[in-house]
């Protein structure tokens, strides 16, 4: 009985949170969607110089990590391709699962570590330094003012980074088809690009954007939740970063869930 | 001694000059009130100094004059309107005309000391840049940091940095302007000239201007009224005369900065000492028999 | 608020402002300035204030911003009239050494171009 009521009470507080997350969301939507047809101008400025974090700054790190994963599923799968003489089959394989599924996942994770735990500590530490309330007594909505640009870098740049992920993921793929499986890097692209249909790809994009508006989300509402103190804000961030990544996966899982019963997977 | 607000209800304490009148305040963080039914009334172009030690409440009193905090009961009027019923749009519309100077600064570190002083201008105007720009200079000229502009305000002293926030609460030509704490931390020569700021303002623009603090040289020379409060309840209001004749125990303690006085009796304190630690056997009555 | 131009003679253009200018209302007063001094490249221009009480801070910058016009075409930009509470304005933002202030119309008229020192 106590654990039913204890699991009861940690489901509820779960949803008030998804809640509170998504009014968020709809706050910063609203500011961006409807706000320009109410006289107040996008954060065009602000919003790019998040971008540049957001994507160019993620860009070098993200190469490498996705080359790798390439090149292991590439390693992975010819590990049970060979026994069937199938090694020409990796080519697809690693295609497959990247654009549907590790690239979108490793992306997200990365820009969480990155830029999710930013969010937070940015926010935190004006919420520690008064400077949200100062926003408030400017009659300036921090939303509108903090919260809104990042979303629009975020829904904008984390597909840019997938599609990233996923050419330097078959990259990385390649270079075990070419070094290992008689492939040329002609030939292996070919191969990769045949066994692709167009919703493989979208699906993982559309995938991106629910990630991309998930940490966002997070990012800020633990910000903007830190209480006082600068040891808080170190707290809101490592909260930020474990409940994005559970929640990613989450998302992750309903829209494969979606896509597989909808049969568009 | 003048009372600040008696017993007058009802709507002729919205007399034209009355700017601000809070109300029978009460204020709850979760379940513990920390005002308990302020009152106070400050009229146009008058300085009024809310003091108290720490944990007296005045800064939550502050906090909620400005809407950051919901006052759980009473109500307090700025301007006509009542800022415990308030809608949004109203609240942003009464917030153009107020300035706050946060205890801290918060100017935004990662804009310009001139980024942080146009900013509500260019958030809440249409005025043209160059426009702004004088503004700015024009401010940070009242605060004495001319020339300052391009400084990010990592770079500038404690008190340059309040200064900067006093520009920034002056961008919109506020008619109220609040201080938290305007001489916390700076060392007693700065502090002095964050007085003279103050004084200056309030004779050149005629602003009313509320301000919190602990410090008494401060609180007697920039105020016309003062309310000491203490423990969420006001103690005294009046002017600095009346104040500094008041005979009231309490005031005379914050005045006198007599250090709080042992209200503890010995058995209390041991009690306090012991109460609920591992080794308590019997009560404290039982030990000292012993 | 209101601005009327009077134009006296070919040298000479006075302004006459109704009203409070504040942030609503400066971007009018800067353009009716910006216009006499930079198009119309008029040698004399004369704000009369008689009929404004409050000017606020954007109102000061926009006569600041005139000013720098009027010296830069090396025309004059002339006050008068001025409310006690607008001059303690411009007092404390020390600018009353900067503009050329008369009591009225007659003096400010009469009053000949005065010295100004390079980059004062």
């Amino acid at each position: 009985m106590e654990i039913a009521a204890q699991i009861g009470d940690e489901v509820t507080s779960g949803l008030a949170y998804i809640g509170e997350l998504a009014a968020l969301g709809w706050r910063a939507a609203y500011f961006t969607f409807v706000g320009p047809f109410r006289g107040r101008p996008i954060r065009f400025r602000s919003a790019i110089s998040q971008a540049m974090q957001v994507g160019v700054g993620a860009l070098p790190i993200l190469s490498l990590i996705t080359f790798f994963i390439g090149l292991i599923l590439a390693l992975q799968s010819a590990y049970e391709l060979r026994k069937f003489g199938a090694l020409n089959y990796v080519a697809g394989a690693v295609a497959l699962s990247m654009t549907r599924e590790l690239g979108p996942l490793i992306t997200a994770i990365l820009v969480i570590g990155r830029s999710g735990s930013a969010f937070a500590a940015e926010i935190g530490t004006m919420r520690v330094t008064e400077e949200i309330d100062a926003l408030e007594t400017m009659a300036i909505d921090p939303v509108d003012f903090l919260v809104t640009p990042k979303f629009l870098a975020m829904i904008v740049m984390l597909p840019c980074l997938t599609i990233w992920a996923n050419a330097m993921g078959i990259l990385g793929g390649a270079l075990f088809g070419v070094s290992a499986a008689n492939f040329t890097w002609g030939r292996y692209l070919q191969a990769s690009l045949d066994a692709l249909y167009l919703r493989d790809i979208t699906t993982g994009l559309i995938k991106s954007v629910m990630f991309g508006i998930t940490i966002t989300a997070v990012g800020c509402y633990e910000g903007l939740a830190t209480g006082a103190g600068p040891e808080e804000v170190g707290r809101s961030t490592t909260r930020a970063v474990v409940i994005s990544i559970f929640l990613v996966v989450m998302v992750d899982l309903v829209f494969t869930a979606l896509f597989f019963f909808l049969g568009n997977g | 001694m003048e009372k600040l607000s008696g017993e007058k209800n009802g709507a002729d304490t919205k007399a034209a000059d009355v700017l601000i009148s809070v109300r029978n305040l009460h204020v709850r963080y979760a379940q513990r009130e920390i005002l308990h039914g302020i009152n106070l009334e400050a009229h146009s172009g008058e300085t009024v100094v809310i003091l108290g030690g720490s944990g007296s409440g005045k800064s939550t009193l502050l906090r909620t004059m400005v809407g950051l905090e919901k006052p759980s009961g009473g109500e307090i009027w700025i301007a006509g309107k009542n800022l415990a019923v308030i809608s949004a749009p109203d609240l942003k519309e009464i917030r153009k005309k107020m300035g706050m100077s946060f205890q801290g600064g918060a100017l935004f570190g990662s804009m310009t000391v001139g980024e942080n002083v146009a900013l509500p201008l260019r958030e809440h105007t249409k005025l043209e840049e160059s426009t702004i720009e004088i503004m700015v200079r024009l401010k940070l000229e009242h605060v004495g940091l001319l020339g300052y502009e391009s400084y990010m305000p990592s770079q500038l002293s404690g008190g340059m940095k309040k200064r900067a926030a006093v520009a920034r609460a002056l961008a919109m030509d506020p008619a109220i302007l609040f201080f938290d704490e305007p001489s916390a931390g700076l060392d007693p020569i700065i502090a002095a000239g964050i007085d003279n700021l103050i004084l200056q303002l309030k004779k050149a623009f005629h602003m009313t201007i509320i301000v919190v603090t602990h410090e008494l040289a401060s609180a007697f020379l920039i105020a016309d009224r003062m309310i000491l409060i203490d423990k969420g309840y006001v103690v005294a209001a009046g002017t600095p005369e009346n104040m500094r004749d008041c005979t009231q125990p309490r005031v005379r303690q914050f005045l006198d900065r007599v250090a709080e006085p042992e209200v503890a009796g010995e058995m209390d304190y041991l009690q306090m000492l012991t109460e609920g630690t591992s080794n308590t056997e019997g009560t404290v009555e039982d030990k000292r028999g012993a | 608020m209101q601005i009327v131009a009077r134009q006296l003679d070919q040298a000479t253009t006075i302004l006459d402002i109704t009203g409070d200018i504040n942030l609503t209302h400066s971007p009018e007063v800067r353009k009716a300035l910006l216009r006499e001094l930079r198009e119309n490249l008029t040698p004399r221009v004369v704000l009369n204030l008689k009929g404004v009480n409050y000017i606020d801070s954007s109102g000061i910058a926009s006569l600041v911003e005139g000013l720098k016009a009027s010296r830069d075409g090396g025309s004059r930009l002339i006050l008068f009239g001025l409310s006690p509470i607008a001059y303690e304005v411009l007092r404390l933002s020390k600018l009353v050494k900067l503009f050329e202030i008369y009591d009225t119309e007659e003096q400010a008229l009469v009053a000949p171009q005065p010295v100004v020192e390079p980059h004062s």
